[in-house]
């Protein structure tokens, strides 16, 4: 065991000296203030236009029924919008304002759009080479050489990488809240949102909603991102053992992973596309009870398809990294 | 490993093992909440908006409006999508000598009186009619004409029987009451114009003497149901689209176009001052 740890120890100063997190930390600094302050501006002309939240709710509700009545919108729309009226139907009837500028739900909005694409690809800035720079550097030989077996080693960088990718997603939320806070204030921690909204076709039952403050919202909402962000280092994890250059892991893993936030966009008739594991990586549509990518989908489903494709991986990695002939 | 970072692993490795206890403890329970909600907060209840009422226009710094109703108000023909509220409103600021805010727009297009006499039950409503100094609506096309269809196409008058809505006119008059009335409980003082309804098939003979008598009992009921409230203007628009209706309707025949929307502005504007 004091082997294991010094082995994960190695892994973890290894990636730290590769600067990898400190470029991630870069980018979301320079990336968040850029959206903080658009998100500023929207909320400047919205106040311009409307004396209260409920009139800019009341003229939404309105806007989005009218956008419904339009035949030439492609179905998946119209039931996004459809659930989408009926869940700003429920904030208003019971007057709670679904929007109030504050860093924490900026913070929570940011992750929500964050889940599909931006969070995957800072994953990846670490999951595809964690064994591909290895062995394109030659060190592969070294670590193989010394006396520990070779699964034991790949588990500390697995172990190494579930760190790293808990360490992003923090730091992810803890940027966004910081910043956005020096705009909107950093209060908002108790003020209610709504979970538990199921679509029952195009109808929004509404039996099992529930108010839940809205810090408790980003600890679920961080959570399920987590795992879904854990899958994608997975499967990267998984190439970069295959692949022996970093850059051909980095592009296949990227190409999957946008493929991912397009399909589903337009996947809502080829049903079978919901056992991809990239369609399957926005958990938080659950938490907000917006319709899934394709129909039939829930929590349950996702986090099945993508637990299964995650411990595929884990077994085809030791596969291949016990097997695989390094040293010749 | 030199001693420099030895600082290094300590903190890296608490924190982050840290961050995934965090995100662990999340993770389970958006699974509990999922699966097994509890009964989450309690909220309070929510108040209804309060009631403009009481103070003269004269005395208020501003005037808000909302508008209501089916595609004329939501603006349905006209290309830039304004329709008639906001030119008629800025014609009333202008006259008033103040600013006239539109608090919405919250007309959908294709309404019926019945589901317009709904949703002012709902609260959204409510809220929005009793915060108001002045109402905007058009209602009754759709009703009209729909339940006139037969089956052809309506924008060229080929399916609309007058017969048929001749037998259910007094039903559909009976929704106009039930929008004014409750408009008018939401809010006693509020200011209403309502948009009386045109003959958007006026260019077809075989139509234009039966849909006359037909748009006349109509537009009169509304006008008597607004004289019993006396803060009801109805806004009468039939003669704007009788000559040369063609330039004043859009390509659809039925809704009106930029000139069209125009004319109806102005008459709203002088109806409610």
């Amino acid at each position: 065991m004091p082997r294991d740890l010094e082995l994960i120890r190695n892994e973890t100063v290894k990636v730290w000296k590769k600067k990898r997190f400190a470029v991630i930390l870069l980018i979301l600094l320079v990336l968040v203030p850029i959206f903080v302050y658009a998100q500023m501006k929207i909320a400047q002309s919205s106040q311009d236009k409307f004396a209260d939240w409920r009139a800019e709710l009341r003229q939404r509700i309105t806007d989005n029924t009218n956008a419904l009545s339009s035949d030439r919108i492609p179905e998946e729309w119209k039931k996004w919008r459809i659930a989408l009226v009926q869940q700003l139907q429920y904030y208003l009837d019971r007057d709670v304002n679904p929007n109030t500028p504050n860093a924490v739900r900026f913070t929570n909005t940011f992750l929500q759009n964050a889940v599909g694409l931006f969070i995957p690809l800072m994953v990846l800035a670490v999951a595809s080479d964690i064994v591909s720079s290895e062995r394109a550097g030659g060190t592969i030989k070294m670590l193989l050489t010394r006396p520990v077996r070779r699964w034991r080693i790949l588990a500390s960088k697995l172990v190494t990488l579930t760190l790293y990718v808990s360490l992003i997603l923090v730091s992810t939320a803890a940027v966004s809240y910081l910043v956005a806070g020096l705009v909107f204030g950093y209060g908002g921690w108790a003020e209610p949102v709504f979970v538990g909204f199921k679509l029952q076709g195009t109808d929004l039952d509404t039996s099992a909603v529930h108010a839940v403050p809205q810090g408790v919202y980003m600890l679920m909402q961080l959570g399920l991102v987590w795992f879904s962000a854990m899958t994608v280092a997975v499967i990267a994890f998984m190439v970069s053992v295959l692949v022996r250059s970093t850059a051909a892991s980095l592009v296949t893993m990227m190409a999957a992973v946008i493929s991912g936030s397009i399909l589903a966009n337009m996947a809502s008739s080829w049903h079978s596309a919901k056992y991809l594991f990239n369609v399957n990586l926005d958990l938080s549509v659950y938490l907000q009870g917006s319709p899934p990518p394709i129909e039939g989908m829930t929590l349950a489903f996702s986090l099945l398809v993508l637990g299964v494709w995650a411990l595929a991986a884990i077994v085809v990695s030791f596969a291949a990294f016990t097997r695989q002939d390094i040293l010749a | 490993m030199g001693r420099k970072q030895g600082w290094l692993w300590p903190i890296l490795g608490t924190l982050s093992l840290l961050c995934t206890a965090l995100l662990l403890f999340g993770f389970g329970w958006a699974l509990k909440d999922t699966w097994s909600p509890s009964a989450g907060m309690t909220l309070p209840d929510p108040a209804p908006a309060p009631q403009q009422g009481g103070v003269a226009w004269a005395d208020k710094s501003e005037i808000k409006a909302i508008a209501i109703g089916d595609s004329l108000t939501h603006g349905t023909g006209d290309a830039t999508g304004k329709g008639y509220v906001e030119a008629s409103l800025a014609l009333l600021s202008k006259s008033l000598g103040k600013p006239v805010r539109l608090d919405g727009n919250l007309a959908i297009a294709g309404l019926e009186a019945a589901k317009l006499s709904q949703l002012l039950d709902g609260k959204a409503m409510k809220d929005a009619i009793a915060e108001a100094d002045v109402v905007l609506l058009t209602i009754g096309g759709n009703d009209l004409f729909r339940s006139a269809q037969d089956g052809g196409s309506i924008a060229e008058g080929s399916g609309v029987d007058p017969e048929l809505v001749r037998a259910r006119l007094p039903e559909l008059e009976a929704r106009l009451a039930a929008v004014f009335n409750k408009i008018r409980s939401n809010n006693p003082s509020v200011r209403v114009a309502y948009v009386a309804l045109y003959n958007p098939f006026y260019e077809l003979e075989e139509l234009r003497t039966p849909l006359a008598g037909i748009l006349e009992q109509w537009n009169g009921n509304a006008e008597r149901l607004a004289a019993e409230d006396g803060n009801i203007a109805v806004v009468p628009t039939a003669d704007l689209f009788r000559a040369q209706s063609g330039l004043y309707l859009s390509s659809d025949h039925f809704h009106p176009n930029e000139a069209g929307y125009a004319r109806i502005a102005v008459r709203v504007a002088q109806a409610l001052n």
